[in-house]
């Protein structure tokens, strides 16, 4: 040991004046009070959050993941433990591959609606059109109402005969377009593109919040330097907008494993099944005597796939920071 | 940081307890005791509280009236709910301990759902009129005990239900000079005649819904195989056997001829029955619940605009076969385990089952009443049309040859599309047959 202490050591112990300790150390203080404080309101703020999130979620997670191993009816008190086979069963049912591919494909049809339509409804809207409230209201409108009542006019204005789509062609003299839209399987995705693109009232509204905050002497610059009305989107305002698309991105994506009543009150997986997506199928097994813990099971498959799409998508996100 | 640091983990630590009781516990609640008895004193009033999907509100509260009237002590407390959100909200609230003292229980969908709730009718019995059993339709009591796995009564019937069968607009057919067709022959002539004179009309309606395709398919192959549907349902014989094989075939070939347009199947919900109220149809192929259609009252009080409707079996389509349709018995009373009143709510049933309020409950024609001799309303069915519409959907549902019976599941998942792509002409009839064979035996369809 040397028998002079270290600079360290000796800044360590050196005697500290009582009356006027140092700044430095003060304001460290101070601040660990602060943020002790800080935290123990935001624990008493969160703390009924936490109870309600406690009781509604985490509780019902934990029921489910137990159900998923059991076969078992509404009643819960004839239980019988099947293991992972409820699992096994779900994961080989082709019924349940289609609507985990629609799941991503609507969600994929959605985001490219979101950033494109979307983007540039917002744009055109905020830069201030004329009837801009009108049109706020006929984009927005479909996000606003509930989409079960939605997607059931929707299905009805495709009925065959006297659907408004085929009544409208016809008397527009579009005759031979007529479809069965709900009878074979393009007209029905088309039917169901149509419907999930008309639902960008959301995007809509997350890009003309984001859009009030842009700084604008940006554009004003570009304009001074001659940029063209396109150039001024794709090469400005959308990059601007970064932080915008991927909310929307996320939003979307995980919407699409909660369109339950869009596909469900449209069409309701015609024809044939074939634009299920997973909310129909755990609607439809759940069915019956005896089928909670199936259903359980695929609900359990579909919640981890829902957050494992988040986390690739939080994780590329952070990446491409 | 330690102190805020000990609240949230503490707060954790409870969400987690939470979680973890939650995985623990997987056994149901309440119910498993029957309660004991309320002895009421001289003049006092019981309050019954009443859960149900059937009769239809209005019928039930001229019942509950008549029923009070005849015994003031009782009142009723009534809570109706819509069929499929029934099915759902009685398992739960029984299972929860509610108290609930009469509960309407759907005998085919529901009853080894709730059954486990219920007191077996031979625990109370003797609260009803002596003869009870010998005063209903043998079979539809019969069914409702085997309806229960046990293969004990839980529910006494109020009546039975089936399908398919065919409501016609009496007055169009009378106007056109149609009979009321008994062969798929007769019925594309009919259809023939009504495209050619009433341009606007569709002729033939119905559910294009997967699930309606079962109906129509077990009707089809009933006419020719009569137990067809209990065999495969019973595993008895498979969804490929070639008597289902050939009643994918005979289905499809109506719409093969023209008599049913492939635009009806674009139809869902209450649609068909809207086209058929407003005369935009000529023929509703529905259930018979929708047999209140007949009484001219009911169609006056709906704002119904057709003069009148008739009622027959699904025509025969293989020459042959004969009239069928699927019936199972319907709207089970019983009293739960929770009821503190059992021998007032046995009243009530006695009233419902065998008493003066079938003729109250019977007048909407939605069941056909279990209480053996029992003739509809005079004033109900005003014309020859009526009165021989009910008389043959009651003889065909009561001739059933299978139950009305489905696994709600794989009809969903897997039967009713596979029939639908028959139909639309997207699989071959035996295609479809292996197909679902092949599903059923997956065991993904398994029920208890």
């Amino acid at each position: 040991m040397s028998a002079y202490p270290t600079t360290a050591r000796r800044e360590a112990t050196a005697p500290r004046p009582a009356a006027h300790p140092e700044p430095s150390t003060a304001h460290q203080v101070g601040r660990r009070r602060r943020t002790r404080r800080a935290l123990l309101a935001a624990a008493v703020f969160l703390s009924p959050l936490a109870v309600f999130y406690g009781i509604y979620y985490l509780y019902a997670f934990g029921f489910l993941a137990d159900m998923s191993t059991k076969q078992t009816s509404l009643s819960f008190t004839d239980v019988t433990d099947v293991g992972l086979e409820n699992f096994r069963l779900v994961l080989t049912d082709p019924a349940f591959h289609t609507a985990l591919l629609n799941n991503l494909i609507f969600a994929a049809v959605s985001i490219v609606a979101a950033l494109t339509i979307g983007f540039f409804l917002a744009v055109s809207l905020a830069s201030g059109v004329r009837f801009r409230r009108l049109f706020y209201a006929v984009f927005l409108l479909p996000s606003l109402i509930p989409l079960s009542l939605f997607a059931t006019v929707f299905g009805r204005m495709l009925e065959t005969d006297d659907g408004a789509v085929n009544t409208a062609l016809r008397s527009m003299g579009l005759g031979s377009l007529t479809q069965d839209w709900l009878g074979s399987t393009g007209p029905a995705y088309t039917a169901l593109f149509v419907l999930l693109v008309y639902l960008v009232g959301l995007p809509v509204m997350y890009y003309t919040s984001d859009l009030s905050t842009l700084n604008t002497s940006v554009l004003e610059a570009a304009m001074i330097d001659g940029a063209k009305a396109g150039q001024m989107y794709r090469l400005i305002l959308f990059p601007m907008l970064r932080g915008t698309h991927r909310t929307v991105i996320l939003s979307v994506l995980l919407g699409s494993f909660r369109a339950f009543d869009v596909v469900y009150f449209s069409s309701n997986g015609q024809p044939g099944g074939r634009t299920q997506i997973t909310g129909t199928y755990l609607y439809n097994t759940m069915m019956g005597s005896g089928r909670v813990g199936y259903a359980s099971a695929a609900a359990v498959i579909v919640l981890v796939i829902a957050i494992a799409v988040s986390a690739v998508q939080i994780l590329l996100e952070r990446r491409s920071k | 940081m330690r102190g805020p640091s000990r609240a949230l983990g503490a707060a954790a630590a409870v969400l987690a307890l939470g979680f973890t009781a939650a995985c623990g516990d997987s056994g149901g609640v309440g119910g498993a005791e029957a309660a004991k008895q309320d002895k009421a004193t001289a003049g006092e009033t019981v309050t019954l509280n009443y859960w149900t999907w059937f009769p239809p509100e209005a019928t039930l509260k001229e019942a509950i009236s008549a029923f009070e009237k005849a015994n003031p002590n009782i009142k009723i407390n009534l809570r109706e709910f819509d069929s499929a959100d029934y099915q759902k909200q009685l398992p739960l609230a029984l299972n929860g301990g509610q108290s609930l003292d009469l509960v309407g229980v759907q005998i085919s969908a529901m009853t080894n759902t709730v059954r486990e709730q219920l007191r077996p009718v031979a625990d109370w019995q003797d609260e009803l009129p002596a003869g009870w059993r010998s005063d209903l339709n043998t079979t539809m009591v019969t069914q409702t005990e085997k309806a229960a796995k046990d293969g004990k009564l839980y529910s006494v019937p109020l009546g039975s239900i089936g399908s398919s069968v065919m409501l016609s607009n009496a007055a169009m057919l009378k106007e056109l000079g149609i009979p009321f067709p008994k062969t798929a022959d007769e019925l594309k002539a009919a259809v023939d005649k009504i495209k050619k004179e009433k341009p606007g009309v569709t002729p033939v309606v119905f559910t294009g819904e997967p699930w309606w395709q079962e109906e129509m398919l077990f009707t089809i192959a009933g006419q020719t195989s009569p137990s067809l549907s209990d065999d495969i349902l019973a595993g008895r014989k498979k969804w490929n056997d070639p008597a289902l094989v050939k009643a994918l075939t005979d289905y499809k070939s109506l719409f093969d001829k023209g008599i049913i347009s492939k635009s009806v199947l674009s139809l869902k919900g209450t649609r068909p029955a809207e086209q058929f109220t407003s005369g935009k149809a000529a023929f509703l192929v529905d259930g018979s619940w929708q047999s209140s259609m007949l009484s001219a009252a009911y169609r006056k009080a709906n704002k119904i605009g057709l003069t009148d409707v008739g009622a027959s079996a699904f025509p025969v389509v293989e020459s042959g076969g004969s009239p069928a349709a699927r019936g199972y018995a319907e709207g089970g009373l019983a009293i739960p385990k929770t009821s503190k009143h059992v021998a007032e709510a046995a009243k009530f049933v006695s009233f419902m089952a065998v008493g003066a309020g079938v003729d109250v409950w019977s007048k909407d024609l939605v069941l056909v009443p279990a209480k053996n001799g029992f003739k509809p309303d005079e004033s109900v069915l005003t014309s020859q049309a009526a009165r021989d519409g009910y008389a043959a959907v009651a003889a065909v549902v009561a001739g059933a040859g299978s139950a009305r019976n489905s696994n709600q599941s794989f009809l969903n998942q897997v039967e009713g599309n596979a029939i639908l792509d028959v139909l639309r002409g997207q699989s071959t009839p035996q295609a479809a047959a292996d197909k679902m064979q092949k599903e059923w035996a997956s065991r993904r369809y398994d029920t208890q």
